[in-house]
């Protein structure tokens, strides 16, 4: 019911904002304040049905059938899809309140009756690829999904990167939506028939090799859209250049959607995993993790930078979900519960936290009108709120305690570290491992955003856009307000957040873990073991507050016979401080760009004029390089390939029109012979 | 001995007309002089819409009329008219050049009727109109086809086209009794009346640019 009535607010807010396109104001209040509406409902749905544990929430429904049998578009909603939509719903509601501030910045200048559309209608198909009942719903809505987020990365036309970012997402899509469709395809034609219903536990009934080409195909399909190394090349070029609450949306949930087709499929219609499905996934896991934070390290343009953290991020659930898969190979179904769990607390994390920070990169971007971070700075003091919000996102997305990062990174360690005693085969040593590469994965992030923050925030202003910015509008922060309570609550509250993964569990594992995870009337987290780990946030939290009167207690003690003297931050003897001296985050990053040297295959140049000494240089040009390996080694040759053959079948393009006739003709011919 | 019932004389006179169109389809091919070609494509439109009379007489089915009565408006009447009036205002040579000579494509079609033959040979027991219309429904499409590889000038292949959809027209008429569902018939035959219409507008502008007809030059189009 609250769904329905959340799917309408989506289809009121599209049309709304359209019909109102001529009325910028109006369509923006109308389209935006429908999809916060919208929002709220799927939220309260959501929680309520995964709350009271039900495992089936809506049984399928036909929406619409088609003169051809077997056409029909069905939706149901069960634990999972209620769990996606939870993060849909609100992610989706905190960028609509932030759009309704944001989207004035585009009065005059693009059409908001559009943008405000396309949001919606966005909103709207990925709910229904979360909720769909049959592959007929699932395809349509997810093309549906893949064209309007093309829409959205090419809404800034006039700028030739964005442009050409549109067209590679648009080949990438279709890349994954053709794989999928044909995994998809050989599982119904082992079920009959295209019903969600009718294909779980249909992998039982195909050979093994067809599983595992069905398995690669979802692999290759969802990990397209989900941005996993190497299929990852799309994500941050094209994330960065949409519109910042665009961003967020996509960063946030629309690549959530690889995540939720694997789980759909790998737990629930291929069956009985074998070794090599998991540790597959958690291979490409633990790579995503450790490529995409080391290039993000590298990234001065503060959204590439965000984007590149997705794929880190995707990279760890990656891990959670192919332990979970192990683990139910070798029959621990509660260790597999535990990493699935690991692996689903991280996807919501994620999408909070990410949408957190791009909606925070949008408010600086409005205001400095860069997305290069050279060119910031001192933002702290002229966007008090924003500053704050994007530490939270930032302290977040490192897994420090107490906030949701850590709680779900914890939780994977915790099933990495355990998964050692679960086979004798030598596959065991990927869990260490993966365990190690998660431990890296952790601080290059927590460096990363010390960069990404301090270059940002701090210090004083690299430029005069800068130094002018100014607050963003009460939405924008609003909007942020809104994830950052719920970046709070996710890492305070965990224990109260995992009795609605419950259902889910059961539904997926068979599997009901909350009350082993929780102590201690749900104050302290435990991994479920008997002398496993437990850890507590709010615990760790209330410490630093208890802890707090300690050092004012020695401050007042001893600090106050210190003599304060207030002088200048020493210069080296220059005259005065200057933005120029201020540490860069191309300075910042140099140590680990050394230490990966081989992976980044930094190359610089250095041109120096002087007249009578090196020293005294009168001009200096400086260029730095990185090589971008995928790019170079795989994506380029394969291209060029392509388009070499290409060139020979333009052959036979002739021009002539007998000739193209000829080939049907023939074709058709053939074709007669052959079935004859 | 018993006089012969409608529906005996109906399965005789069908497949006669039948191999009439096939026959028209062979002059077709031979004839050089391109209003003779029009003429006797309406000669093989008539047919078909005689055809189809038949059948829609017999089995009583009233669309089947629609359809026969459709078939002579458009392709009996309209498109012959049009393509003629075509021909006087563009003032084009009457000869139709065709790639091969009459010998050679009487052989190749020859060949096409047999394969259309051959291949058909596995549901000859589903017509019901008698034993060789679908074969001949196929030929006329095929050798239709070969007809619009053989000819130069874009106003000829219109035509050829024309005996082309002849052909599925028949054996939609052919295999199924009662014809195909209206609708399908409705969409294909306005598919075709609006393809020749594009093609007539066509041919007048490919004229005026290259100063021919000869879809051949169109190469010069590519990038």
């Amino acid at each position: 019911m609250l769904l329905t009535f959340a799917l309408w607010a989506y289809v009121a807010g599209m049309a709304g904002a359209l019909v109102l396109q001529r009325a910028e104001r109006l369509a923006n209040v109308l389209g935006f304040g429908l999809a916060a509406l919208g929002g709220v409902c799927g939220v309260v749905f959501s929680v309520s049905s995964l709350a009271a544990g039900r495992a089936v929430t809506i049984a399928p429904v036909t929406l619409w059938s088609g003169p051809i049998p077997d056409v029909r578009l069905v939706v149901e909603a069960d634990a999972l899809s209620c769990f996606f939509v939870l993060i849909v719903s609100l992610v989706g509601l905190a960028i609509s309140v932030f759009s309704l501030g944001y989207a004035r910045t585009y009065y005059g200048r693009k059409n908001v009756g559009v943008l405000a559309a396309v949001f919606n209608a966005l909103l709207l198909v990925t709910t229904l690829v979360f909720i769909a009942g049959n592959l007929w719903m699932f395809l349509i809505a997810w093309e549906l999904m893949a064209l309007l987020a093309y829409g959205m990365v090419s809404f800034e036309h006039e700028d030739r990167e964005a442009r050409q970012a549109g067209v590679l997402y648009f080949i990438m899509s279709h890349l994954d939506a053709a794989c999928i469709l044909l995994g998809f395809l050989m599982l119904a034609q082992a079920a009959g028939d295209f019903s969600f219903a009718s294909l779980r536990g249909i992998g039982a009934k195909l050979s093994p090799q067809q599983r595992d080409a069905a398995f690669m195909l979802f692999v290759i399909g969802f990990g397209i859209k989900a941005g996993a190394v190497p299929l990852h090349i799309w994500l941050p070029v094209a994330h960065p250049v949409a519109p910042s609450n665009i961003s967020a949306l996509m960063s946030g949930v629309l690549i959530k959607t690889g995540i939720y087709g694997l789980v759909r499929v790998c737990f629930e219609f291929l069956g009985p995993p074998p070794m090599w499905w998991g540790a597959s996934l958690l291979a490409a896991g633990t790579v995503s993790a450790v490529l995409g934070v080391l290039y993000a390290l590298m990234e001065h343009d503060l959204k590439r930078l965000l984007a590149y953290h997705s794929i880190e991020n995707i990279g760890i659930i990656l891990m959670g979900i192919g332990a979970a898969l192990m683990f139910l190979h070798t029959g621990h179904a509660v260790l597999a519960s535990l990493a699935l769990i690991a692996g689903l607390y991280h996807t919501i994390n994620h999408a909070v936290f990410k949408a957190l920070l791009f909606l925070g990169a949008g408010a600086v971007l409005h205001a400095t009108h860069t997305r290069n971070m050279e060119e910031m700075g001192g933002l702290a003091k002229r966007m008090r709120w924003t500053s704050l919000f994007f530490l939270v996102g930032a302290v977040a997305i490192s897994a420090l305690p107490p906030l949701n990062g850590f709680v779900s990174e914890w939780l994977t360690y915790q099933s990495l570290l355990q998964g050692f005693g679960t086979t004798t085969s030598l596959v065991r040593l990927m869990f260490p491992l993966g365990g190690a590469m998660l431990a890296l994965t952790g601080a290059l992030a927590a460096a990363c955003f010390v960069k990404a923050f301090g270059i940002t925030f701090l210090a004083q202003p690299r430029s005069d856009h800068a130094r002018n910015a100014h607050e963003a509008s009460l939405p924008v922060l609003i909007g942020q307000g809104v994830l950052t309570a719920a970046c709070v609550f996710l890492g305070l509250f965990p224990t109260a957040f995992l009795k609605l993964l419950d259902p889910l569990t059961q539904q997926l594992t068979g599997h009901q873990l909350s009350q082993q995870l929780t102590l201690a009337n749900g104050l302290v987290l435990s991994d479920a073991t008997a002398q496993g780990g437990t850890v507590s946030t709010l615990g760790i939290t209330l410490m630093a507050v208890y802890l707090l009167p300690v050092p004012l207690a020695l401050w007042a003690m001893f600090g106050r016979k210190a003599r304060t003297r207030i002088a200048p931050t020493w210069d080296c003897g220059q005259r005065g401080l200057t933005p120029q001296m201020e540490y860069t985050a191309t300075g910042f990053s140099k140590p680990l760009r050394m230490i990966f040297k081989a992976l980044f295959r930094p190359r610089r140049e250095v041109q120096r004029e002087y007249d009578f000494s090196p020293y005294f240089a009168t001009t200096l040009r400086f260029e730095s390089h990185m090589e971008e390996v995928f790019q170079t080694r795989f994506y380029r040759p394969v291209n060029l390939w392509l388009l070499r053959l290409s060139r020979r079948l333009r052959a036979l393009q002739a021009g002539s029109l007998q000739a193209y006739l000829i080939y049907v003709f023939i074709t058709l011919v053939a074709l007669l012979l052959f079935a004859s | 001995m018993h006089p012969p019932t409608t529906l005996e004389i109906s399965s005789q006179v069908i497949p006669l007309m039948a191999t009439l169109m096939l026959v028209v389809q062979l002059l077709l091919i031979a004839q050089r002089m391109l209003l003779t070609n029009i003429r006797l494509f309406a000669i093989q439109s008539l047919l078909l819409s005689g055809i189809a009379a038949v059948v829609a007489f017999n089995y009583n089915a009233s669309h089947v009329y629609v359809v026969a009565v459709l078939t002579f408006i458009g392709k009996v009447v309209f498109l012959p008219w049009l393509l003629n009036r075509l021909v006087h205002r563009i003032q084009i040579h009457q000869d139709v050049e065709p790639l091969l000579n009459a010998p050679s494509s009487m052989l190749i079609c020859a060949a096409l009727t047999l394969l259309g033959y051959s291949v058909t040979r596995p549901f000859t027991s589903l017509e019901k109109l008698g034993n060789n219309t679908l074969a001949i429904a196929l030929a006329l499409l095929l050798t239709g086809f070969f007809l619009m590889i053989n000819r130069r000038k874009a106003l000829t292949q219109v035509l050829a086209l024309l005996t082309v959809e002849n052909g599925v027209m028949l054996a939609a008429v052919a295999l199924t009794t009662y014809g195909m569902p209206l609708v399908v018939e409705l969409g294909i035959f306005f598919d075709v009346m609006v393809a020749v219409m594009v093609l007539g507008i066509l041919v007048y502008r490919i004229r005026e640019n290259f100063d021919s007809m000869d879809t051949g030059k169109l190469d010069q189009l590519k990038g």
